[in-house]
């Protein structure tokens, strides 16, 4: 078991009336990147200035390396945050960007040559070094302001949605950048985003929060495919996990959900002994976990197509079930039409039943 | 046939030296449903706001239902054109907010209430009708203005970005939903986004524009599995497509594809599409036209490090090192292999696609 580098216990921030940050416990192991997932306003920055320092938590406690933070002024933490919009010097050149931290932490002139030399060999920007931040991109300013902050060693980097101002295209190449820091250095990352493709690609460890709560702590896989509630389902995936509501029946000996006309045969380890026929559920299952099913097929169930809109490799196809509706990625080229039918059968392992009121996950399947 | 509801012919736009928009051609049927897609800068707005008549083009004209309207007022043309930032009136209510225009138009009070009504329910927002707009969601927000667009009836749609500022658990919810009203109601849509995937999802036909030129008008999946070029190739898809740099070596009768010191074989059936004088190719290999096969299996065609692996999920991306060349596939859920492993691929030949490395036109 690696070492705790830091640990927020029962972390609480209230402005006036709002609980931005309520009640957060997370532990974050050395050389792990965490990423803090949620929509804006979940608290997720507001944990990340606690951290630094720019905040006091209302109660709690943060510990790093076991050690209490919460009297250590900011600047004293040695915790380094870059934030989304690169916070670059402008009239200071790549070297001398890079320099300012050690600079101020009155490092010696050779060992800053040293250091400089070490972090712009690593980011690729050996040869950018007296250049000034107007004439570089995008990617290589977001390079300089990482190296700015890693530059100084410090115990925990703290990324704030670092790659919002990037294009697209762009972002694939900085995603494994990242990764590659990650990798190379063993750096513990706190990573703070929005966008649920960055936490799943760049983190080990996922904390999904929304309204000031955490929802989740656990590995990027079982965020994703054991979705402690209906927000984390609904917050990763594209499209986000289906959650078809509808009563509990039985057809022919098998236990189905059904609403209206609709109904889809059910794997039999999912339901709960308390639960009874006629019963309201909600069944979660990702767009990619409905397969193409043969005539054949026991499990089968068939909707009418509403919207078939290809994807390149894939195709996402809505179908009705009820008065509502849910997405289904088939391969491109499936046999689909507005109007007409298809035959689906659910991948057993990675359905799972959703409190009706709550939300809650109700059975633990498979890995959580 | 009817006329084409909106047909540009030959528009060229200069903003002094800069030309913005050179020969676009395009044709727009009624009912349709067509999608400009590019990059920003490839001159989508530009387009619309010249058949919008908000910009007057430096050469070529727009001919609406068959007539030539190049000279035409903005109010004159009856387009309806709808933005990102659609801006309600905070004191009226959903009901009055699409209403408005047909008060202006001064419609009888019973026919407005009817076709209030109906549109509502097209865009399932019954339930705020009574409602002011400061306590609508974004989603109902963005559905009282597309309903206040829609509710005037007018030749055509012009739609620039429209989704592009909601959150995209909704946005892709939107475009579903945009998708079947406008099938439903029959209208024309020119709809510009810079986002392939929502460019497919709604598009009957895709127009991709590039550096201010049409590179390719095509069917959604067509644009995909036939690119005309190495760039719009590169545009649609993600991760996006690999363009490997290749040799064709002819012997004895078959032909053989070579990336660095690895050889494939070229199935019979695309040779027809290769002149024999092509030697120096770039190969386009989509990232799912790749998998992982045992070693010692007679199936393999590349061999690599692995280099980079991306969990997304549903799929995961792997970063392979071909002798010096990235290649980027995908696999299923999530892989079991690090950083470092050497690990034996089969290549889907009969999905490649080659590009002349000097011009990056396709070849086949």
């Amino acid at each position: 078991m690696a070492k705790i580098k830091l640990e927020l216990v029962k972390l609480c921030k209230e402005f006036g009336e709002l609980n931005a940050v309520d009640d957060v416990s997370i532990a974050i192991e050395e050389s792990e990147t965490m990423a803090l997932l949620g929509p804006s306003g979940c608290g997720k920055t507001t944990i990340l200035n606690m951290i630094v320092g720019l905040e006091k938590p209302t109660s709690g406690e943060i510990l790093i390396d076991g050690k209490s933070v919460l009297n250590v002024p900011p600047g004293q933490r040695n915790v380094g945050l870059v934030f989304q919009d690169y916070a670059v010097f402008t009239h200071m050149t790549v070297r001398q960007n890079l320099a300012y931290g050690l600079k101020l932490r009155k490092m010696k002139q050779p060992e800053i040559d040293r250091e400089i030399y070490k972090v712009s060999e690593f980011l690729s920007l050996g040869h950018q070094l007296d250049r000034k931040p107007s004439e570089l991109g995008a990617s290589e300013l977001q390079r300089v302001a990482i190296g700015r902050t890693l530059v100084t060693n410090p115990e925990i980097l703290l990324l704030d949605e670092p790659l919002s101002n990037l294009e697209a295209s762009m972002r694939n190449q900085m995603r494994r950048e990242l990764r590659r820091i990650q990798g190379e250095t063993g750096q513990t990352i706190i990573y703070v985003t929005h966008d649920q493709i960055e936490a799943l690609s760049l983190a080990h460890q996922i904390a999904v929060m929304n309204l000031g709560a955490l929802q989740q702590y656990d590995t990027a896989r079982n965020v994703y495919e054991y979705p402690a509630n209906r927000f984390v389902g609904s917050f990763l995936g594209n499209p986000p996990m289906n959650f078809i509501r509808g009563k509990l029946a039985e057809d022919s000996g098998q236990r189905v959900v059904s609403s209206g006309e609709s109904t889809m045969p059910l794997p039999a380890g999912i339901i709960g002994a308390d639960m009874t026929i006629g019963s309201d559920v909600v069944v979660g299952v990702r767009p990619e976990s409905l397969n193409l099913a043969a005539a054949d097929n026991p499990g089968r169930f068939t909707s009418e197509v509403l919207a078939v809109e290809p994807q390149g490799p894939e195709t996402v196809v809505t179908a009705a079930f009820g008065d509502s509706s849910f997405k289904v990625i088939v391969p491109a080229g499936t046999d689909a039409e507005a109007g007409g039918a298809i035959t689906l059968a659910p991948q057993s392992d990675l359905v799972a039943l959703f409190d009706a009121e709550t939300g809650v996950r109700l059975m633990n399947s498979g890995g959580a | 046939m009817s006329e084409p509801v909106l047909e540009l012919r030959s528009i060229s736009k200069n903003f002094g030296e800069n030309q913005a928009l050179d020969d676009v051609n395009l044709t727009v049927e009624h009912g349709s449903l067509i999608v400009l897609l590019g990059p920003a800068g490839a001159g989508k707005t530009t387009t619309l706001r010249i058949v919008a008549g908000l910009e007057a083009p430096s050469s070529g004209s727009i001919f609406i239902e068959g007539a030539d309207f190049t000279k035409h007022q903005p109010n004159q043309r009856d387009i309806a054109m709808i933005f990102d930032n659609l801006a309600l009136y905070p004191n009226k209510n959903g009901f009055e907010n699409i209403a408005s225009p047909l008060r202006i138009a001064k419609t009888p009070k019973d026919e407005i209430d009817r076709r209030v009504h109906e549109m509502a329910g097209m865009l399932k927002i019954d339930h705020i009708l009574e409602r002011t707009p400061a306590t609508f969601s974004g989603g109902e927000r963005q559905r009282v203005a597309l309903g206040r667009a829609m509710i005037r009836q007018p030749r055509f749609y012009l739609l620039d970005e429209p989704l592009s500022s909601l959150d995209f658990m909704l946005r892709i919810d939107l475009r579903t939903e945009l998708k079947r009203l406008q099938r439903e109601t029959g209208q024309t849509f020119l709809f510009a986004t810079p986002d392939y995937t929502e460019a497919m999802a709604l598009a009957d036909t895709v127009c991709v524009l590039l550096d201010g030129k049409v590179r390719q008008i095509a069917k959604a999946q067509e644009l995909y599995d036939e690119p005309v070029d190495r760039d719009v190739a590169r545009f649609v898809g993600n991760p996006p497509i690999n363009i490997i740099p290749a040799r064709i070596t002819r012997d004895n009768g078959t032909v053989n594809i070579s990336v660095g010191s690895m050889t494939m074989p070229l199935p019979a059936k695309m040779e027809h599409g290769l002149p024999s004088s092509v030697s120096n190719v770039e190969i386009g290999l989509r990232p799912e036209h790749v998998r992982i096969v045992e070693s010692g299996s007679d199936v393999i065609h590349l061999t690599g490090i692995v280099n980079d692996l991306e969990p997304l999920g549903m799929h995961t991306t792997v970063g392979l090192d071909l002798e010096g060349v990235n290649l980027f596939f995908t696999v299923e859920g999530v892989q079991e292999f690090k950083d470092g492993d050497k690990v034996d691929v089969h290549v889907d030949l009969e999905s490649l696609l080659f590009f002349d490395p000097e011009t990056g036109r396709r070849i086949t």
